[in-house]
């Protein structure tokens, strides 16, 4: 396993991963701050379940949702949507980057120039993404619990890591796609494309299978359903998190294979 | 055990998908301790052979060993062995020249660094500032810089001297000499005669994909293109005179004719001639430049 490859996959991108993790946190200290004018008006749930099936259902309301909880009103503003998003963007943007961005760049003939098995260098650029999924992701979780007792969210501790875990997960299959696409077929578009648009479907599914009954066969594809969508109040699907992260690293291993088979692109 | 060639191209072939036929049936053999200058046109299939030797591209049908090493079943062996510079450096933005060389160091896991540094005093290469603010030049000798500081065994060049100057262009010969004074190999590819002549000891001539010819710098100028110059006493058809194998007429001041003319056409060429009556004729050898100029000639003509 090429080190190096390791260390310059997360050494290239630490500014940019440093802006992502300061946005991320300004982002849930935002939030957060707004907590406390919202903490006690049971209006919002009322307004809330004005809505309809399918806004509140999109909006990851789900049963027994309380806004007006700490841990509900995260998992509403916060997990339902943003922060997934956040970590999906800057995910697959690593992934294709750090492969089909520097293959088109032409950056990596002279990596693959060297002794170095292309098949290790696309693992050893997994493991940078994974890296730097997993510095976001504890920025996120550490925000929560420094915000916590000054603003009296009320999160417990558990929860909290098992929200950070199901978000990392999400990342990890999703940056791990777009590495291993890349590393398939030298396209950096598709590198991007392809997961993005994955990402959007299983949302959607996520959100709507329980309102538009035939797409309930499909919900067992989407990540969002098998890692739950309210974790701050009820944890994690530790399994359905592991199936994710598992079905990230085929998507990665595919790609280590299948890059060996073709040519390297002339930039 | 004998001795394993440093570069053995078998039968080389290299089609692109979209059908370009980069390369045609290619044999090489590169001795150790030689430098070979590999010369053609832009386009010829010089950067897609050596792509070929470092396993960054796969080819259609034929292989190539490095010291005996498979080029794609043992590529990482292979590689370990080789220096390179690419044609079309790309360098990354933000380190600088200092912290790039000691990443592709550690990459690499196996230099001798006080010859790293000994390049970079040599070669002058600004080590300090990030790599994005050194001029093509400069970039290009953190290239260099990197190609020799494992001493490889087989030293891959791409147009090496691009964007040095005259100084620096002779510094980098010397480097080559010495690693094949040493008993390195380098395989130095250029379209630019002068860049070859003055280092190379063998020189193999790309053109359409094909190897058209390898010899010596000296056995090339020797055995190929004339300039003959003709006076006639009569009048002549010179149409006839162009037909003639190989041959072409390059100006015709009144009696005089000037034809460039092959080895390999004097003979017929100067039966024709005998037909006349020849006031004068002289006939000398073409410099290096004007050898490939036809050559290069020829392969626009062929296709």
């Amino acid at each position: 396993m090429p080190t190096e490859l390791v260390r310059t996959g997360i050494g290239d991108h630490r500014r940019g991963l440093l802006a992502w993790s300061l946005g991320i946190v300004g982002y849930i200290a935002l939030i957060a701050a707004i907590f406390p004018s919202i903490e006690g008006s049971p209006d919002f749930n009322q307004l809330l379940e004005s809505y309809p099936e399918v806004l509140r259902s999109l909006f990851g309301l789900s049963e027994g949702t309380d806004i007006t909880s700490g841990p509900g009103f995260l998992d509403v503003e916060l997990f339902s949507f943003m922060l997934p998003l956040l970590v999906l963007v800057q995910a697959i943007g690593a992934g294709a980057g750090t492969f089909a961005g520097e293959e088109d760049a032409g950056r990596l003939e002279l990596v693959l120039a060297y002794p170095v098995r292309r098949r290790d260098a696309v693992l050893a650029r997994g493991i940078a993404v994974a890296a730097q999924v997993l510095v976001l992701c504890v920025a996120a979780g550490a925000a929560m619990l420094v915000l916590d007792p000054f603003l009296g969210l009320g999160l417990a501790r558990e929860n909290v890591l098992a929200a950070v875990s199901g978000l990392a997960a999400i990342g990890l299959f999703h940056g791990w796609l777009a590495l291993g696409l890349g590393a398939a077929v030298p396209s950096r578009a598709v590198a991007i494309g392809i997961p993005a648009g994955v990402a959007a479907t299983a949302y959607l599914v996520n959100g709507l299978h329980a309102v538009a009954g035939w797409l309930d066969p499909f919900r067992v594809l989407s990540p969002f359903w098998l890692v739950g969508s309210s974790p701050l109040q009820t944890g994690i699907d530790w399994l359905g998190a592991l199936i994710v992260v598992l079905a990230g690293a085929v998507a990665l291993a595919g790609g280590a294979v299948l890059v060996e088979r073709r040519d390297l692109r002339t930039p | 055990m004998g001795e394993v060639p440093a570069i053995e191209a078998v039968e080389l072939s290299k089609t692109y998908r979209g059908g370009v036929r980069a390369l045609v049936d290619l044999s090489l053999r590169v001795e150790r301790g030689e430098v070979f200058g590999y010369l053609g046109p832009n386009g010829a299939g010089k950067t897609t052979t050596i792509r070929l030797l470092l396993d960054l591209v796969h080819p259609t049908a034929g292989h190539v060993r490095i010291f005996g090493l498979h080029s794609r079943a043992d590529g990482v062996e292979a590689r370990r062995r080789i220096g390179y510079l690419p044609g079309d450096l790309r360098l990354p933005d933000r380190p600088t020249a200092a912290e790039y060389l000691a990443s592709l160091s550690r990459l690499r896991g196996t230099v001798d660094v006080t010859r790293r540094d000994e390049l970079c005093e040599r070669l002058g290469v600004v080590l300090d500032r990030p790599l994005r603010q050194l001029s093509k030049g400069n970039r290009q000798k953190v290239g260099l810089v990197q190609a020799f500081m494992h001493r490889p065994d087989l030293v891959v060049l791409d147009e090496p001297t691009a964007g040095l100057d005259p100084l620096l262009q002779a510094e980098v010969r010397a480097v080559m000499r010495e690693t094949a004074a040493e008993g390195g190999t380098v395989f130095l590819s250029s379209h630019s005669l002068d860049e070859v002549q003055h280092t190379a000891d063998r020189v193999g001539v790309i053109r359409s994909g094909r190897l058209v010819d390898v010899d010596t710098v000296e056995g090339l100028r020797t055995r190929s293109l004339r300039h003959v110059r003709v006076t006639f006493g009569d009048s002549v058809d010179v149409d006839a005179l162009g037909r003639l194998d190989g041959v072409r007429v390059v100006a015709r001041e009144g009696a005089t004719v000037r034809l460039n003319a092959p080895e390999t056409a004097m003979d017929a060429l100067v039966k024709e001639l005998a037909r006349h009556t020849v006031v004068d004729l002289v006939s000398e050898p073409a410099d290096l430049e004007e050898i490939f100029l036809e050559l290069y000639r020829e392969a626009d003509g062929a296709d």
